[in-house]
């Protein structure tokens, strides 16, 4: 008898595949935008306009960073919760409801990005995915932004409702692993979201709207990232629960310690908000020893990864030596390597070791004049929330789309080829990105070829850079429509009953070994909201107190829609004049 | 059923507990990153970052200057 | 809870690079004395930026000894002075905002690099020993020819660096037989005294001055000209001070010609 997750839950799995198919989605259009920028700046191939370019990155930014990865996690977090609890969803009403508040605000936000590219549509969002002020979208962008960060917070209340549901019935048993990690990475969520939210509601929308005149830009880029360092942790956490759940199965293991993936995500939930001026460390207006207490907070941060890499790597060797394997390194030619759910997995974590390191540089506070805003950062995330993050979702696809519809996967081979394609690719591009950045090659720049200097490599040169951004993004976009393919033709094929049965890791150290402590999310919620009062309080009320809560009357600029660029010059000139 | 392992799907040869065992391999491989990212860091702060040209440096300086 | 030896030591060990990062990082703040960008530079409303005392007449301004202050204007897509040029072995605090949106001000190839925010005052002190060339770009997007944004600078070596600048007034035009004068006005924006020579050079005749032009003061020299020497007709004429230079051109004309007989200016410009 089969016993896949659309067997058990028919329901939630139609909910599921929606949220995956969703962010397939995005995945097909971001990714292809990446490719476009990647030969635009490189000057391989332009085939848009440089201004053009901008609306591209705003879409790619926005569709990737936002889109792909919550509907991915929002489908794995309730497989998760279901799975790990043993029961459905409260209400699949309600369930649908939030899924198709999403869906409503991404397309909000990708019309009105969508308007800087077709003239047909009478708006414009350039202004990426950081909208900093006084850049200014259309209303739309705003609203559409809300409209999804709420649509998640339902999201969550729905999975601490179904727990709710199940701690009813089962007073006194642990909280099931996912459903922890689940839960944990929601809490922060609400915690981080809430500063982008008053941001929009109360300071961002009420001025786009022309209701008040005026921001106060250093302001709303705080609480900008006061949200936006926290959910670089919320696209990590599903793909860090498949490492906890999925890869030690999948290796023939079980999960090493339960316990410390508990304190893992709790240290998440402690310290991923109070953490989001080091991405404000060359910013005027905020003083030095605010940033140095946000750069402890972050390399305490490093804490729960480093861990982490310990524990999924000695669940994978567990793995490894119950399937024969042998020696001190021996044991890795004994891990499932021809499985594409494996490698992919495996192959990403390895990335983001690598994306580990420079991430310790990005945290390390005066080493930021090197790094900030360059090709670095580029190459950096690409490896986090491009790889770690984005290739486990695909790898992860492989087991779920056949979980979560009862059809066969299309074809294993080219799901393998898949994955390593995108592993050199990404080897490729974001090698040279960190490279280049280290001599100054800027980030978000459509033609980095300047008119009175040139770069100077300390090795390689300018070109051979180049060509290896435009061949490793070729890769990656040629590994992204294998994926696709195969998403597409699994789907279109028959229902089969050989569907592994749906089940997540064992334990070797497991819950029992772990202090009860350690499930009191009153508790760790009530400790996080501290921390960061303590991180942001007085920042927030130094910025407010220098600029005021709407600055001094400044403006918005959408530089330039209806005017070409030599007329805005020339009225900037005239202004300085 | 949550977490029932399929043990007909993996090639499982040797059941090993948590006692017996130990993660050497794993142990080997994190000192070998623990050792590339102590290096890295050492030569990305004081060649990459130190060595590449003027630096903002403290306003203390400037008052010494001033005074 | 038991944690297994291994992992034990790994949390050790990785507690130890934790503390080791923050250490290294102290260590740049203390030793070399990197400072970050805070809010020392104090805020500003961009629509007073013209008015303002520091950012009315952005460029370089010397403050003392080796040390220079820079203000700097950034707008969509330039840097106002989009040229900066500073000696060798000086101490320079740049001083920048933004007229518009978010930008950066980027010295390519160092570790000078600022986030330029509207209302905010970037200030940062760097120290220049070897003189170079610069690049300077923005690397925060700001509107649709964000790429375009770029200045350079300068770093020149001290001997062949001053603050001098000169305008010269100059009359186009005088009647055959009469005097004029031709007016060199000498600024010098260095702190310290300038102890040099204006050269004036007319058709074949020339006359030189020393001048000494108390610093952050300027000077004026007056030469001249008698046109009766020069002869009817047009005469280019040469005002130098050091590298500086003004040039122009007087016409001597009959009087019964009639010329409008006007002082407009012949030349007149800076440095
Ligand atoms: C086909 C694969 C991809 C290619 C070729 C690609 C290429 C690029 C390039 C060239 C840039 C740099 C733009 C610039 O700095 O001027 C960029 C930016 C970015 N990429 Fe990708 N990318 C790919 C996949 C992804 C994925 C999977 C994600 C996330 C899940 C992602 C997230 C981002 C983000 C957040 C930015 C920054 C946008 C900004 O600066 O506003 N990319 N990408
Ligand atoms: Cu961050
Ligand atoms: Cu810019």
């Amino acid at each position: 008898m089969r016993n896949a997750y659309v067997d058990q839950f028919p329901a939630e799995a139609k909910v599921i595949k929606a949220a995956f198919w969703s962010s397939f989605l995005a995945l097909a259009i971001g990714g292809s935008l990446g490719l476009l920028q990647a030969l635009h700046r490189t000057d391989v191939l332009r085939i848009m306009e440089a201004p053009d370019y901008y609306t591209v990155l705003t879409a790619h930014g926005v569709l990737l960073a936002i889109t792909f990865t919550i509907f991915f996690l929002v489908g794995i977090f309730t497989w998760g919760v279901t799975t790990s609890l043993d029961r459905g969803l409260v209400d699949l009403r309600f369930t649908w409801g939030w899924y198709a508040m999403m869906v409503v605000g991404t397309v909000l936000v990708g019309v009105s990005i969508l308007g800087g590219v077709v003239d047909a549509i009478p708006m414009n969002a350039d202004v990426l995915f950081t909208f900093y002020a006084p850049l200014q979208p259309h209303p739309a962008f705003y609203v559409g932004l809300v409209l999804f960060v709420v649509g998640t917070w339902l999201a969550g209340a729905d999975w601490f409702r179904t727990w709710l549901a199940w701690r009813s019935d089962n007073p006194d048993e642990r909280i099931p692993l996912p459903t922890f990690m689940a839960l944990t990475t929601t809490l922060f969520w609400y915690l981080c979201t809430l500063g982008v939210a008053l941001s929009i509601l109360l300071l961002l929308l009420p001025w786009s709207l022309g209701i008040v005149d005026s921001v106060n830009p250093l302001l709303t880029r705080t609480l900008f990232w006061y949200f936006g360092h926290a959910v670089v942790y919320f696209w990590l956490m599903p793909a860090y629960m498949l490492w906890y759940v999925m890869l030690p199965k999948l290796s023939g293991g079980k999960l090493f310690s339960d316990p410390l993936a508990r304190v893992v995500f709790v240290l998440f939930l402690l310290l991923s908000t109070p953490t989001g001026i080091h991405h404000q460390y060359l910013d005027p207006g905020i003083a030095e020893g605010y940033k140095f207490i946000a750069m402890t907070n972050t390399m305490f941060l490093l804490l729960p990864s480093l861990l982490t890499a310990f524990t999924v790597v000695a669940s994978m060797e567990h793995g490894a030596r119950q399937r024969g394997g042998t020696g001190y390194l021996g044991w890795l030619k004994a891990l499932p390597w021809r499985d594409p759910v494996f490698t992919g997995m495996a192959l990403a974590g390895l990335m983001f070791a690598a994306a580990g390191f420079s991430g310790m540089i990005n945290a390390g506070m005066n080493i930021n004049y090197l790094v900030h805003n360059t090709w670095w950062i580029v190459g950096h995330f690409h490896l986090t929330v491009g790889t770690a993050v984005a290739l486990t979702f695909m790898a992860a696809a492989y087991w779920f789309i056949p979980q979560v519809t009862g059809k066969e996967l299309w074809n294993r081979s080219l799901g393998l080829v898949q994955v390593l394609v995108w592993f050199v690719g990404m080897t490729f591009m974001s090698n040279a990105m960190h490279r280049s950045g280290l001599f100054g090659v800027p980030r978000r720049t459509a033609e980095p070829q300047y008119e009175n200097f040139a770069f100077e490599p300390a090795a390689g040169s300018m070109g051979e850079i180049n060509a290896q951004v435009a061949l490793g993004a070729t890769l990656l976009t040629v590994s992204l429509a294998l994926f696709l393919l195969n998403m597409v033709m699994t789907s279109l094929g028959g229902s089969s009953d050989e569907i592994p049965d749906n089940t997540y890791a064992e334990t070797l150290s497991g819950p029992e070994d772990a202090p009860v402590v350690l499930d009191n999310l009153k508790l760790w919620t009530a400790i996080a909201t501290v921390l960061v009062i303590f991180a942001y309080t007085l920042p927030l009320a130094s910025i407010i107190d220098a600029g005021g809560l709407f600055g001094p009357g400044i403006d918005g600029f959408q530089l330039a829609i209806e005017a070409g660029p030599a007329f805005v010059l020339e009225s900037v000139r005239e202004v300085i004049a | 059923m949550a977490s029932a392992t399929e043990t007909g799907e993996t090639d499982q040869v040797r059941e090993i507990g948590h006692e017996e065992y130990d993660p050497v391999g794993t142990a080997i491989l994190i000192t070998i990153y623990f050792l590339i990212l102590v290096l890295l860091w050492v030569f990305m702060y004081f060649v990459e970052f130190l060595g590449n040209g003027p630096t903002v440096v403290g306003a203390v300086l400037t008052v010494v200057g001033l005074a | 809870m038991n944690i297994h030896t291994y992992e034990k030591a790994w949390l050790v060990a990785a507690m130890v690079l934790i503390v080791g990062f923050m250490a290294t990082i102290t260590y740049g703040a203390v030793g070399p004395g990197i400072a970050m960008i805070d809010d020392d530079g104090g805020t500003i409303d961009p629509a007073e930026i013209n008015d303002h005392e520091r950012f009315g007449e952005p460029g370089v301004e010397h403050v003392g000894d080796d040390e220079y202050e820079v203000a700097v204007v950034a707008q969509a897509w330039s840097y106002t002075p989009e040229q900066i040029e500073v000696p060798a072995d000086s101490e320079v605090t740049f001083y920048v905002t933004s007229r518009d949106v978010t930008h950066s001000f980027s010295v390519v190839g160092t570790n000078v690099n600022t986030m330029v925010i509207p209302g905010q005052i970037s200030e940062m002190t760097v120290r220049f020993d070897e003189p170079g060339e610069y690049g300077i770009l923005c690397n925060e997007y700001c509107g649709e020819y964000h790429h375009t944004m770029e200045g350079k600078l300068n770093v020149v070596p001290e001997d062949e660096f001053d603050l001098t600048e000169l305008s010269v007034d100059a009359p186009s035009e005088v009647e055959a037989g009469n005097e004029t004068t031709i007016t060199a006005n000498v600024s010098n924006g260095m702190q310290e005294d300038l102890e040099t020579t204006v050269a004036l050079e007319i058709g074949d005749q020339g006359s030189e001055r020393d001048v000494t032009v108390p610093g952050d003061g300027s000077e004026e020299v007056e030469f001249t000209v008698d046109s009766a020497e020069l002869g009817e007709g047009d005469h280019d004429w040469t005002v130098t001070v050091d590298d500086y230079e003004e040039t122009g051109t007087l016409t001597v004309v009959n009087a019964t010609d009639g010329g409008d007989g006007s002082a407009a200016s012949g030349g007149d410009g800076d440095a």
